[in-house]
């Protein structure tokens, strides 16, 4: 599903990543864990496009994203889910229009739209606060939202950038296991965490980054 | 067909939600449009009065006292046949000078002491309309001043060739003073949806992640530039019709101005579309540019 060959890329000369070589298969679920700094946003940011390597290769769905055209990244990215850890959504857009927006940006109709968003809203547990803004909301739940939105057109790739960032021990909990349910049914799941006792809790299989180094890879067909 | 409605509806929230900015930027718009309209309007006008003292243009053929009737009938046909002559009157040295009675009853006198009358027998020649530029009329009366029998030719060359070159150089200043007011509309466009796209750019960066097209998160943009640019416009017509009809109080009874007021007139309907277009068009343009430079909108 995800290969990355030998991939550096490089901030002012200073290697962000450093020669990582790593291969994901379908439905893995797999924790990016390492110190700030170590080089798992550039990761992330890679496989969505949002930055190009300067050496290797990365192949995504069998694309190959080192090269893939400008005008081809939107349909890449239409093909996975991505949570911020600052949840990034639209202050002035309620929770409905807000998990809506992927499907706007895809022409889906009305009627899927609302059958779709419901499902996604339901799998997340905030049905019940559709009509909220996100400001009304805590941040357990606006993560919630922000994974309801990256989930909603059934991507085949959930990318997550330290979801649990600012979150207690037991709400950090409550959404790693909602990772764990989304995967079971299908989804290849790669989250970026730092947080040692989200690993310890999900038990999956853990690549960890030094300094742009991948230092080690456990787990790994778990 | 739902896409389309989508981003129709976030181009006029967009306008909402921004009212300070969006009223700002359709009045400075409006306000520089309606500089420009003052040029075109008085342009149109004055081309319109130039045309029309053209269409009126006359050749006043004098004759000299020596020559006969015979000479006088021969002439006429001669005239009469040459290609740019759309129809001639003879005025005779007699009617000649009773027009001059009814014309200045209180410079008769001037006339009374000179015994026989001196003024000439004239051809009074109306020109087809291919030939009534000043240059056709010029070249035309240095042709006829050599024909035998003839002893002057006039008309008012000098005064449609001043309005001539003034409606040039007005058409000149229109260009010049459109262009830059043009630029001007541009920029403040730009501007406003400029400030509008650093407002709101984390939600571009947002539409970006969750695969929306460049297209798609332009369009709400160029959508409202263009809304701002018609607005902006149809305020400058409205602006410079008020003007238009309070000048043409100003000027007061018919007549005062020679009958020359009676001409002017607003813009058309087609200019006034051409003009609200324009605007658009102007709008849009501000928005394209501001985008062009927004690098992050791109994908």
């Amino acid at each position: 599903m995800i290969q990355l060959f030998h991939v550096s890329k490089y901030y002012d000369r200073r290697p962000a990543l450093f020669d990582v070589t790593i291969r994901i298969e379908k439905g893995e679920f797999v924790l990016l864990m390492g110190p700030s700094g170590a080089g798992k946003t550039t990761l992330l940011k890679l496989l969505f496009c949002a930055e190009r390597p300067d050496e290797g290769q990365i192949l995504v769905q069998n694309r190959n994203v080192a090269r893939i055209k400008s005008s081809q990244v939107p349909a890449l990215r239409r093909t996975m889910g991505f949570v911020f850890q600052d949840f990034k959504l639209l202050p002035k857009k309620n929770v409905f229009e807000n998990v809506a927006l992927p499907l706007m940006v895809q022409g889906v109709s009305s009627f899927d739209t609302r059958r779709k968003v419901a499902e996604a809203l339901k799998a997340v547990g905030i049905e019940h606060k559709k009509e909220s803004r996100p400001a009304m909301l805590s941040a357990g739940e606006q993560q919630r939202v922000c994974i309801a939105r990256a989930i909603v057109n059934g991507p085949l790739i959930l990318l997550a950038d330290e979801p649990t960032g600012n979150m207690d021990p037991d709400l950090a909990g409550e959404i790693m296991e909602l990772f764990k349910t989304i995967n079971a049914r299908g989804t290849t799941v790669m989250i970026a965490t730092h947080n040692r006792q989200v690993v310890e809790q999900v038990n999956r299989r853990v690549v960890t980054l030094v300094q742009g180094h991948l230092a080690s890879d456990e787990g790994a067909g778990q | 067909m739902r896409r389309l409605g989508y981003l129709v509806r976030e181009a006029l929230t967009n306008i909402r939600l921004n009212r300070t900015t969006t009223l700002i930027a359709v009045a400075t718009t409006a306000f520089t449009l309606a500089c420009f309209g003052v040029f075109l309007l008085l342009y149109l006008n004055l081309r319109g009065m130039a045309s029309s003292l053209q269409d009126d243009i006359k050749v006043i053929v004098y004759l000299h006292d020596a020559l006969t009737a015979q000479g006088v009938t021969a002439l006429q046909h001669q005239i009469k046949a040459e290609p740019e002559v759309a129809s001639l009157t003879y005025v005779s040295k007699e009617q000649a000078l009773a027009d001059f009675h009814a014309q200045f009853p209180s410079e008769s006198h001037l006339l009374q002491g000179l015994g026989e009358n001196p003024l000439p027998a004239s051809f009074v020649v109306t020109l087809v309309p291919k030939f009534r530029s000043s240059d056709a009329v010029k070249r035309w009366s240095d042709r006829l001043r050599s024909v035998p029998g003839v002893a002057q030719v006039q008309y008012s060359r000098e005064w449609i060739e001043n309005l001539a070159v003034v409606v040039g150089y007005l058409e000149l200043a229109a260009v010049a003073v459109g262009t830059v007011l043009s630029a001007a509309s541009v920029t403040i466009i730009a501007n406003t949806i400029r400030l509008t796209l650093y407002a709101r750019r984390d939600e571009i960066e947002i539409m970006r992640l969750i695969g929306a097209t460049g297209a798609f998160i332009k369009t709400p943009y160029l959508l409202e530039g263009s809304v701002l640019g018609a607005l902006g416009a149809g305020l400058a017509l409205v602006l410079l019709k008020g003007g238009f009809e309070f000048f043409k109080q100003q000027l007061g009874e018919p007549g005062r101005f020679l009958g020359i007021e009676a001409g002017f007139g607003f813009f058309p309907d087609h200019v006034s579309f051409l003009m609200v277009l324009a605007g658009l068009v102007l709008g849009f343009l501000g928005s394209f540019v501001s985008l062009f430079g927004f690098g992050r909108v791109r994908s």
